[in-house]
């Protein structure tokens, strides 16, 4: 009798335990939602996600903006406002706990090609393909990958990593710890900043462009072609530099010869220097190469 | 009255002395004692402030995305006046500043810009003038700011604080952070906090090599933008810690 007793006592517990194990994960489980809306011209978008999660947009031919998330209803409240051609949306914790921020949305939105976005998010990827318009991306560590997008671009991360391919237009990339790749690019301004992330630029330096690449401690590597015509000045202060191109650059014509100053400084030109780069590092290491 | 209430009379009639009932909210509530220190010293680093300055162009951006992603402006701001107003600029400039963690920014930034100009005082190259942004350069519209040329020696003949302040006030900024309860664990939270010691390393190896070069000019930019990239991320702390609250 005891023995019986202890036994569905046992069983109890552990029918109780299930139970309150499962509960909350029946209600968590995220719910897909998908809203479209019809647009002119050329809208905006603005996503402030407070919550963790990730942002992914595509273009589409159709002037009308598709707006897909996934989220857990009762942890997580997305308003979605259209107010002309502006979509507004919001994601925001209900969570009652002491930690929102592992409340999660994810979005994937299809927009047309010509959009402008403003998009904001904590720890998720934000992935953004074949968009021309001005882009405004913000994240603390999620990372940024962008691809075959134009603009004036604005990337501001805390720890994320950008990856940007084949963009043009203009690019401003600021991080503390997050690293930068610009692949194959078009764009004919850039100017990157931070602090111990890493950077990479591998393609071409469009005429008249403006290049400014900064890293306080992170490796800045450059590949250039052959075919490019720009004047480049590197400075470093504890820093080294790798010149691995130093038979492609001729001394520099247009540099100024009577500066005083107390940091290192290389001065190049290459082709006609049609282009300018400016390449700095506090301590970390400059390296410069020519592609194949 | 309540908290928010509170910071509505704040937003709306300034640090002028308060309704009674508001002075009772505030004689019991230890976080509103917090904010309206935390005014009354941003308020008097703002005093110290010079009333003209010439930022840089970059400056000027960072600040109005920043006003812009928080929603406080919406329109097109007329930034010459705001920067030539004497006197006044920095009450106008700081009245946009309402949250907490954005007047932070603002003193923050301040003082970074100033201490920056201080650095090209010896410097050959020209430096943009704020002052010449063009009226309601649209940022997000991709109208990139030109690059406006002012002569040399200019930034040298204004009174501006030194690189140790900027310092130091985003250091009592730092102090007040402990007060603020972060998300925890989150990894939102740990990458903020794991950013600011970057940040605080990288700041302490720039001030202990300009106190062994202190011509690094160099160095020194990468300080004032390490100045800059604190106060931002400060600002991020502490509006982590409010959506807590």
């Amino acid at each position: 009798m005891y023995v019986n007793l202890k036994h569905h006592t046992l069983l109890g517990a552990l029918s109780a335990a299930f139970l309150c194990a499962a509960i909350p994960a029946l209600a968590t489980t995220p719910e897909h939602q998908e809203r479209h809306f019809t647009v002119k011209g050329h809208p905006l978008v603005v996503l402030q996600n407070i919550v963790n999660g990730r942002i992914e947009v595509k273009s589409s031919k159709n002037p009308e903006i598709i707006v897909a998330s996934t989220a857990a209803n009762d942890r997580v409240a997305i308003d979605i406002e259209q107010v002309g051609d502006r979509i507004d949306i919001n994601a925001t914790s209900l969570a009652a706990s002491s930690d929102p921020h592992e409340v999660e949305a994810n979005f994937q939105l299809t927009v047309p090609e010509q959009t402008e976005l403003q998009l904001r998010t904590q720890t998720g990827l934000i992935y953004v393909e074949q968009v021309n318009g001005d882009i405004k991306l913000q994240s603390v560590a999620g990372d940024i990958h962008l691809k075959e997008v134009s603009g004036y671009i604005i990337v501001k991360t805390t720890s994320g990593n950008l990856v940007c391919t084949q963009c043009g237009g203009k690019l401003d990339f600021n991080s503390i710890s997050g690293g930068a790749q610009i692949l194959q690019p078009t764009l004919n301004g850039i100017s990157l900043m931070t602090m111990t992330g890493n950077i990479l630029y591998d393609g071409d330096f469009i005429r008249n462009g403006s290049y400014t690449m900064n890293s306080g401690r992170g490796l800045i590597e450059v590949r250039f072609s052959g075919n490019d015509s720009f004047d480049l000045t590197t400075k470093n202060s504890t820093g080294t530099v790798d010149n691995q191109a130093a038979q492609f650059l001729k001394p520099d014509s247009h540099a100024s010869r009577h500066e005083i100053r107390s940091y290192r400084r290389l001065q190049g030109t290459v082709g006609q220097g049609l282009a300018k780069v400016e390449l700095s590092s506090y301590s970390g290491t400059i390296r410069i190469l020519k592609r194949d | 009255m309540h908290c928010k209430d509170l910071e509505s009379v704040l937003e709306a009639e300034g640090l002028t002395p308060l309704p009674s009932e508001a002075q009772q909210h505030l004689a019991g509530c230890q976080h509103c004692q917090d904010l309206l220190a935390d005014f009354s010293a941003i308020a008097v680093a703002a005093k110290t402030i010079p009333a003209e300055m010439q930022p840089p162009d970059r400056i000027w951006v960072s600040v109005r995305a920043q006003l812009e992603a928080e929603g406080v402006i919406h329109e097109p701001v007329d930034v010459v006046e705001i920067a030539a107003a004497p006197q006044t600029w920095w009450s106008n400039f700081s009245a946009l500043f309402r949250p907490r963690n954005l007047a932070t920014v603002g003193v923050a930034l301040a003082l970074a810009i100033g201490a920056f100009l201080q650095t090209r005082k010896s410097s050959n190259p020209p430096i943009r003038s704020a002052a010449n942004i063009p009226v309601g350069a649209n940022v997000a519209a991709g109208t990139a700011p030109e690059a406006n040329i002012v002569p040399q020696g200019t930034a040298s003949k204004l009174a501006l604080p030194s690189p140790s302040e900027a310092g130091v006030t985003l250091q009592q900024a730092e102090q007040d952070l402990p007060n603020i309860q972060l998300a925890g664990n989150s990894t939102v939270d740990s990458s903020l906090r794991q950013n600011l010691r970057t940040v605080n390393e990288f700041i302490a190896e720039c001030e202990l090599h300009l106190k062994l070069n202190p011509q690094d000019e160099l160095a020194r930019e990468y300080l004032f933008s390490a100045y800059q990239q604190k106060a931002e991320l400060l600002a991020a702390m502490m509006d982590s810690g409010r959506s807590e609250n």
